[in-house]
């Protein structure tokens, strides 16, 4: 199994605290990067020399919608191969749709129960670690 | 039967023959009327059938042939009575052959209740007409007679043939070939 | 020899004379005949005027107390007659001046009346015909009209004729509807997106609670006592019991006609799909005395409707023996379906309230009394009826009926 490099994009610090504490439960070594702060995370995403491997993204966040920050990721021609996960609480059609029309990797609902949590997060890690997925750092290297 | 047809035939008669005969024919005849007709008036046909067998007899010409002759009369009756029923023609077959559509139409004006013959069209071409003529009153020879006349009328000839499709002559079929 | 001939002109004489008479009378019957019908003739002309001036007179009638305008116009667009109404709509008066159909309308519309109007022409008449024009005080108006032409005797085209109503009120009401309603769909949508918002927000508490609750437990194994454990317990059902009523809210809000979504829906393939989503304890049975109807609209929500009332029907069964029967009757204009269980039944005192919102009879787990107003709210959407017969311990029916 590969291991990861995971941007979390995520306002609430229990959300934050709950993700990280759920990877060190299941013994993972996936990195987690991200600044807890939106427009942290983007500056970081524009430097483009330590990109993630997945993204997972909250849709309803203060400061900026997690719709708006989707499509900035997929209309930048590096940022749009990086697979997006949407972890919501949201199972608002629209938003689901939306995201979809978008490009999403995938959709996954936070369920109430920290267990139930963990499990759907195991399961969520696992699939990606065993998936090929695009070397979006290379372009900085064959420079 | 209508008086004219009586009317004009004593006419025909009296100038052929003389009064002697008209008076003659009348009087071997049983007639309802006793001989008095008016044009506007309506009779028996027996008694126009009495008074041509009559004559035929006194005279030893068939009843056919007499016929014939009344009818070239007749003829010359409508053209100077009724000229403007012939004037609208130009042509003889046309005219004959819409006897049933237009000259019986004009016919039941003046006379409402008068019997007439049916003259069903076959066949027309230009120059031909084959005709389907029925009567009761089995005169086709008074037909034949109008037409020979209608076509002296319109300085031009034909043969015409006569073929009886009953016995009777009731119903006889008129082949018509204008003459070029 | 001369008396021959003298017998022969004498009966030729008397022929003559007999035929001079007998045409005379035949002449005179003729003249008889003539005079009789020449009565009959003014007789029947007399009753025919008559009858022309009595239509005519109703005609007037007609066209003096029609209450819509009439007019009358040549084939060019004169205006030859125009009833009281028709002065009043358009302000003009045929009798003071003259008047064109094609200075009447607005320049807007002067091509498009021309297409009408030789369609008219054409075809004979035109119906629901739609135009502005500008009246003598110059006020804009919409107006209705219906036309058709009038012939001669010879099916010649003489004029037209024409009923015209204002429809400037109407048709502002109607825009002003239409507003309304895009506004009042607009409105709907924001609610729904609000009410998802909110719930949204209010569940991320909730799972942060639960987490936090659990990481209480985890880094303090063998450390709470029993009692706290429970407390801990309690924490976390409240917590549950509160997520169902968020989700049961927004469920509930979102209960609206989509008429797009309209189709005819057998109900006995939804009540056999039910039975598959739903979980059927094997104590319970489920029986659908007669062939269910197809009705019109939108198939979720008839799925939502007998889900929430067999849902109930399970939940509350405490025999050893579950019985649920669905049945239907056909009545003129709805249909009246029943599903009656032999389960706890509800208190007489109840049967009004437990339609009302979060009013839920039982302190059951799964259960936030929104069930049942989801079931009323649908029912309501099609016009329909629901109510109850219960006795108490021994069983429930519900009685709701669905418009035709």
């Amino acid at each position: 199994m590969k291991t990861l490099k995971i941007l979390l994009i995520e306002d609430d610090a229990i959300e934050v605290m709950k993700f990280n504490r759920t990877i060190s439960k299941l013994k993972l070594n996936h990195e987690i990067i991200g600044a807890n702060n939106v427009e942290d995370d983007l500056k970081l995403l524009a430097q483009k020399t330590n990109l993630p491997n997945i993204i997972l993204l909250d849709l309803n966040m203060p400061k900026i919608n997690g719709i708006e920050f989707l499509s900035i990721l997929k209309n930048d021609d590096t940022l749009k191969y990086i697979p997006t996960i949407i972890l919501t609480t949201s199972n608002n059609q629209k938003d689901l749709i939306a995201c979809y029309e978008i490009g999403i990797a995938g959709y996954v609902l936070k369920p109430l129960k920290y267990e139930d949590y963990v499990s759907k997060i195991e399961k969520l890690l696992a699939y990606w670690s065993i998936n090929e997925l695009k070397n979006t750092n290379e372009r900085n290297r064959t420079y | 039967m209508k008086g004219i047809v009586l009317t004009e035939f004593l006419e025909l008669v009296e100038t052929k023959f003389g009064l002697e005969v008209v008076d003659k024919i009348i009087s071997a005849s049983k007639l309802e009327s006793e001989g008095i007709y008016t044009s506007v008036g309506t009779y028996e046909f027996s008694e126009m059938l009495q008074l041509l067998q009559h004559l035929s007899a006194h005279t030893k010409i068939s009843i056919d042939a007499l016929l014939l002759v009344y009818a070239e009369h007749f003829f010359s009756v409508i053209e100077s009575s009724y000229p403007g029923l012939l004037a609208i023609y130009k042509d003889p077959i046309e005219m004959i052959s819409s006897i049933e559509n237009h000259i019986h139409v004009e016919v039941r004006k003046i006379y409402p209740d008068a019997e007439l013959p049916t003259f069903e069209v076959i066949e027309k071409t230009e120059n031909s007409l084959i005709m389907i003529y029925k009567s009761s009153r089995a005169m086709h020879h008074f037909g034949l007679g109008l037409m020979n006349k209608t076509f002296e009328y319109f300085n031009s000839t034909a043969v015409i043939d006569l073929e009886k499709i009953k016995e009777d002559g009731t119903e006889v079929k008129f082949s018509i070939t204008k003459n070029k | 020899m001369n008396q021959q001939l003298e017998g022969i002109l004498l009966r030729a004489l008397k022929r003559e004379k007999g035929a001079r008479k007998a045409a005379e009378k035949i002449l005179e019957g003729k003249s008889t005949e003539f005079y009789d019908l020449t009565q009959k003739l003014k007789k029947s002309n007399f009753k025919l005027e008559k009858l022309i001036a009595e239509k005519s007179s109703e005609l007037r009638g007609v066209f003096e107390n029609i209450v819509d305008a009439y007019v009358v116009m040549d084939l060019r667009g004169n205006v030859i007659k125009m009833n009281e109404p028709a002065t009043s709509l358009l302000g003009y008066d045929n009798n003071q001046e003259n008047i064109n159909l094609f200075t009447l309308v607005d320049v807007s519309e002067v091509e498009k009346v021309k297409k009408s109007y030789s369609k008219l022409i054409n075809n004979g008449s035109i119906t629901n015909f739609q135009v502005k024009i500008n009246t003598k005080s110059n006020d804009q108006k919409l107006v209705h009209i219906n036309a058709s032409i009038i012939y001669d005797e010879n099916h010649k085209a003489i004029a037209a004729q024409g009923i015209v109503r204002d429809i400037t009120e109407i048709k502002n009401l109607e825009l002003q509807k239409e507003k309304l309603l895009l506004k009042l769909g607009k409105s709907n949508d924001e609610l729904q997106e609000y009410a998802h918002i909110v719930s949204h927000d209010l569940k991320s508490p909730l799972s942060s609670i639960y987490a936090l609750v659990s990481w209480l437990k985890e880094d303090n194994i063998g450390k709470f006592d029993k009692n706290s454990l429970q407390n801990f317990g309690h924490i976390e059902s409240t917590l549950e019991k509160m997520e169902l009523l968020i989700s049961d809210v927004l469920l509930y809000s979102s209960v609206s006609l989509d008429e797009s979504k309209k189709l005819n829906v057998d109900l006995n393939i939804v009540i056999e799909d039910l039975k598959k989503i739903i979980f059927i304890p094997s104590h319970i049975k489920i029986n659908v005395k007669n062939k269910l109807p197809v009705v019109f609209g939108e198939r979720t929500k008839f799925q939502q409707l007998f889900q929430n009332l067999i849902g109930n029907a399970i939940k509350f069964n405490n025999k050893k023996n579950g019985l649920i029967e669905i049945d239907v009757s056909e009545k003129k204009s709805f249909y009246q379906f029943s599903i009656k269980d032999n389960g706890v039944g509800i208190e007489k005192k109840y049967h009004d309230k437990i339609f009302k919102i979060f009013h839920s009879l039982n302190d059951h787990k799964d259960s936030t009394g929104i069930g049942l107003s989801i079931v009323k709210k649908i029912i309501d959407l099609y016009n329909g009826n629901i109510w109850i017969e219960s006795d108490y311990g021994k069983g429930t029916t519900f009685h709701f009926t669905l418009k035709k």
